[in-house]
């Protein structure tokens, strides 16, 4: 008995040990959902051969895990390629000085505003925030159309944003505060305080509490809005402040690592993720909004040329998102 | 002399591999923390954030983890007596079924509570409060207590209580006898539970409920003041330490009597009158803690046919095999780990092994996985860090310590003249160890390996952080998987963690059960 136990030691200590094996690899982290990213990594395999190994994050560390993974290998980068759900953790690495500077040639025709300027992060299909409402409790005429209506005493109580800490949320409302500038952003986040928004845990528990009628409306990613379609639930969505200051739009953004372990490969995966095909896919699997000009989506989907986006510099929002976390911090503990 | 040598090399060789593998990385990233050039706030800016805000936020965290500790240890002495104590009907049934909470992660039972209260209720107020987390915890925890008491009461040497009985009656006997020969049982449950309450911070971010370790994961998350959230989690180490340090001092003035040897008696008639209210408690308990989320996880599994489980199913297949095959080689680490710490901690009195067990497991499991990684990933541990290597130091980090805990108060309860006599007789250490502490202890290494077993197959925090990129975890899979799928596949993948689990732990008892039959 002693014999047999000690040989399914040994036997699963090396099958469970053995190391892996590093030829021609790409190491991707990503904090895109892996629903959705991990069907575009599997096809870039398998167009060119390369094996990708892939690190996902999950909610339960609010999308941070992979981030602060990065920064902890800092000075010894295992991975290649990070590809971010939006622009602010990609700006936070450039500040730390983890990611290097790659001009894709693929990303020629998108827009200067989705790319950094000195190329150490590149944007491609993008996201909005948009209000997401349950349609059983609020008709057409009773959606609010700008965040300032969220103030009104109608919908005390009844509306919903997520951990302002964490995710697009905090990057939603810097960018708030940088368009509307510090005291105004102050006012009206004091005014949503004072009007009892309700605190979801994350953009999806917005939308999950919408769906339920928890709340009748919620700020969430369009992302969100187009899987409660999926799902039948009967939910409606709009752009805020089309007539005002417009709907933040946030990109997928790509960054090669610096002194990452395999950095051709990485500027491979990178031109491959900044592709139209890319674009395509992820329009048609989670109703993202290609940068590209030309690339085909489902109908359903709004162009981003038919949305007045906010006009915010990502870099300078970054910033003032660091300058916020602790007025933020409060804000959620009053 | 060649024995005692032999053993001290043991000894040596396990202490000196968890100091070098699994301490030393944290000593190392907490020093790299603490020196100013090490982040962009110093150390004193650092210090200065510590104030009586922090403490006070520990005390309140503290108070909710008592909170959990106490209600799962009585809930435990309750559910273990009757499970372990009486004859009650369905006893093989409830003593696998009652452990189910613990398959699933604190996280998703929170969902599905948070999901069941809003159907019912129409709100959710009353769990988004501190007494929701307290609800939801002691609902996870209390099965680590059943099983930590269960066992004990399975060692308890029924002559002990006859003797009582011929004095007095039953319950005093309890009282008198039973609860306090369980001792060193009561006050594991407690700590352990304690220690995993103020550690957990999924359930208490996802009702908004602000804790020590919400702070530490906010510092650590949102700011990204790896030094700061160290610094916090060194508070949270000591108060640990301090918690097992009170344990050892009440425990060492506590008078144990030696129990176990023959005519054993596992339960007995004086509660079968109440049989029917045994039962009852066991199904309400079951009812709450178990069939209530599990009926919300299945409805909303099943809503819309089988094509969600099936495609989960798809998902995860994959990794079912790295995941048990890690689960038990981590499982088995922790018990060669767990059982050469209590057994020098109870028989040579030297506790210094299982004081490091503690101060990793009271280290959360976050920054214990930054730890690993800032040690680990350079390039001549690039074997270590880019293999399964990472993950088992994980597990091994993170769970020995419940093993070393187990395993030590089995073997408070073996008279020591057992290994006198035998010394006597001239039967070496190896041979006495093999004979006659195993087969005692065994019903409590059985338990130590299951839990861990579970433990590791479910652990998320550490191995999120360092497993190795293109790899395949079972509880990592699901979690990533969660973000935007829908909420029927979300539900299909817990409804299939939850049945690996259940399949490896009855195929573990099975196995268990058939070892005596082998041993003869």
């Amino acid at each position: 008995m002693k014999k047999i136990f000690l040989k399914i030691a040994i036997l699963i200590t090396l099958i469970t040990t053995g190391c892996t094996e590093n030829t021609d690899t790409v190491v991707v982290y990503t904090t895109v959902d892996q629903i959705f990213s991990e069907p575009i990594l599997n096809d870039f395999e398998s167009h060119t051969g390369i094996k990708i190994k892939a690190i996902y994050d999950t909610e339960e560390t609010k999308s941070t895990g992979v981030l602060n993974r990065l920064i902890a290998e800092k000075d010894n980068p295992q991975c290649d390629v990070f590809w971010s759900g939006d622009p602010v953790r990609i700006i936070v690495l450039k500040n730390k000085g983890i990611t290097s500077p790659y001009q894709s040639p693929m990303a020629n025709d998108i827009n200067g505003f989705f790319k950094d300027p000195d190329h150490h992060w590149t944007g491609f299909s993008a996201r909005a925030r948009v209000l997401i409402y349950n349609k059983n409790l609020l008709t057409k005429e009773e959606v609010p159309h700008s965040i300032f209506d969220l103030t009104k005493e109608q919908y005390r109580g009844k509306f919903a944003i997520a951990n302002p800490l964490f995710g697009t949320t905090t990057f939603h409302i810097a960018a708030l505060f940088t368009s509307l500038g510090d005291e105004r952003a102050k006012q009206l986040f004091a005014d949503l305080k004072n009007n009892e928004v309700v605190i979801a845990s994350s953009n999806g528990d917005v939308k999950k509490q919408v769906i339920l009628g928890k709340v009748a409306c919620g700020l969430t990613d369009t992302d969100d809005v187009y899987e409660a379609i999926k799902e039948q639930a009967n939910i409606g969505f709009v752009f805020l402040d089309q007539q005002g200051i417009g709907s933040l739009i946030m990109p997928n953004t790509v960054s090669l690592i610096k002194k990452s372990p395999h950095t051709e490969n990485g500027k491979k995966l990178m031109d491959y993720l900044l592709s139209k095909e890319t674009e395509a896919k992820l329009a048609k699997s989670c109703a993202q909004m290609p940068l590209h000009k030309g690339v085909k989506i489902p109908g359903d989907i709004t162009s981003l040329d038919n949305i007045i986006p906010m006009n915010i510099d990502y870099d300078k929002t970054a910033q003032k998102l660091e300058n916020i976390q602790n007025y933020l911090k409060k804000w959620l503990e009053q | 002399m060649i024995i005692r040598s032999i053993e001290r090399l043991w000894y040596s060789l396990v202490f000196g591999s968890f100091f070098l593998f699994i301490v030393l990385p944290i000593f190392y990233t907490v020093g790299d923390a603490l020196l100013p050039k090490a982040s962009n706030s110093s150390l004193v800016e650092n210090l200065l954030l510590i104030n009586n805000d922090s403490f006070s936020l520990l005390a309140k965290s503290s108070a909710i983890a008592f909170s959990i500790a106490f209600l799962s240890t009585i809930l435990g002495v309750i559910f273990g007596f009757i499970l372990f104590k009486t004859n009650v009907a369905f006893q093989g049934f409830f003593k696998i079924a009652l452990l189910i909470p613990l398959f699933i992660s604190p996280y998703i039972l929170a969902v599905a509570w948070n999901d069941f209260f809003y159907l019912c209720f129409g709100n959710i107020n009353l769990l988004a409060s501190y007494l929701g987390v307290i609800l939801i915890l002691t609902f996870i925890y209390t099965p680590l207590s059943i099983v930590i008491i269960g066992s004990a009461f399975l060692n308890i040497n029924a002559q002990l209580e006859e003797a009582g009985e011929m004095m007095t009656d039953y319950l005093h006997v309890i009282f008198k006898i039973t609860l306090p020969l369980i001792k060193p049982a009561l006050l594991t449950s407690f700590v352990l539970v304690f220690i995993f309450s103020i550690s957990e911070f999924s359930v208490p971010i996802f009702f908004g409920v602000k804790v020590f370790t919400t702070e530490i994961f906010t510092q650590f998350s949102a700011f990204y003041n790896h030094s700061l959230a160290i610094l916090q989690s060194t508070l949270l180490i000591l108060l640990c330490l301090l918690l097992l340090f009170s344990e050892k001092a009440y425990l060492a003035e506590a008078p144990f009597l030696s129990v176990q040897g023959g005519g054993i008696r596992t339960e007995n008639n004086h509660f079968n009158h109440w049989r029917g209210l045994n039962v009852s408690l066991l199904f309400i308990w079951f009812l709450l803690s178990v069939l209530l989320p599990l009926v919300v996880l299945f409805i909303q599994s099943f809503d819309d046919g089988t094509a969600k489980f099936i495609q989960a199913f798809a998902l995860l297949k994959p990794t079912f095999i790295n995941s048990i095959g890690l689960a038990f080689a981590g499982a088995m680490i922790c018990i060669v780990i767990g059982f050469t710490a209590a057994y020098v901690a109870e028989v040579k009195k030297t506790k210094s092994l299982i004081w490091l067990l503690l101060f990793v497991f009271a280290t959360p499991s976050t920054i214990f996985g930054i730890c690993l990684i800032k040690f680990y990933n350079r390039p001549l541990l690039d074997a270590i860090y880019s293999s399964y290597a990472i993950i088992l130091l994980g597990y091994s980090g993170k769970f020995s310590f419940i093993a070393a805990k187990l395993i030590e108060n089995a073997i408070k309860q073996i008279p020591k003249s057992f290994d006198e006599v035998a010394q006597i007789q001239g039967i070496v250490l190896f041979r006495r160890i093999w004979m006659i502490l195993l087969p005692l202890i065994m019903p409590s290494i059985f338990a130590a390996f299951i839990i861990n077993c579970i433990f590791c197959i479910g652990e998320l925090g550490t191995t999120i952080m360092v497993y190795p990129p293109g790899t395949e975890i079972l509880p990592i899979k699901v979690f990533t998987l969660m973000a935007n799928a829908p909420q029927a596949l979300i539900s299909s993948m817990t409804l299939i963690v939850f049945s690996i689990t259940l399949l490896l732990i009855t195929a573990l008892y099975l196995f268990f059960k058939a070892l005596p039959k082998c041993q003869s």
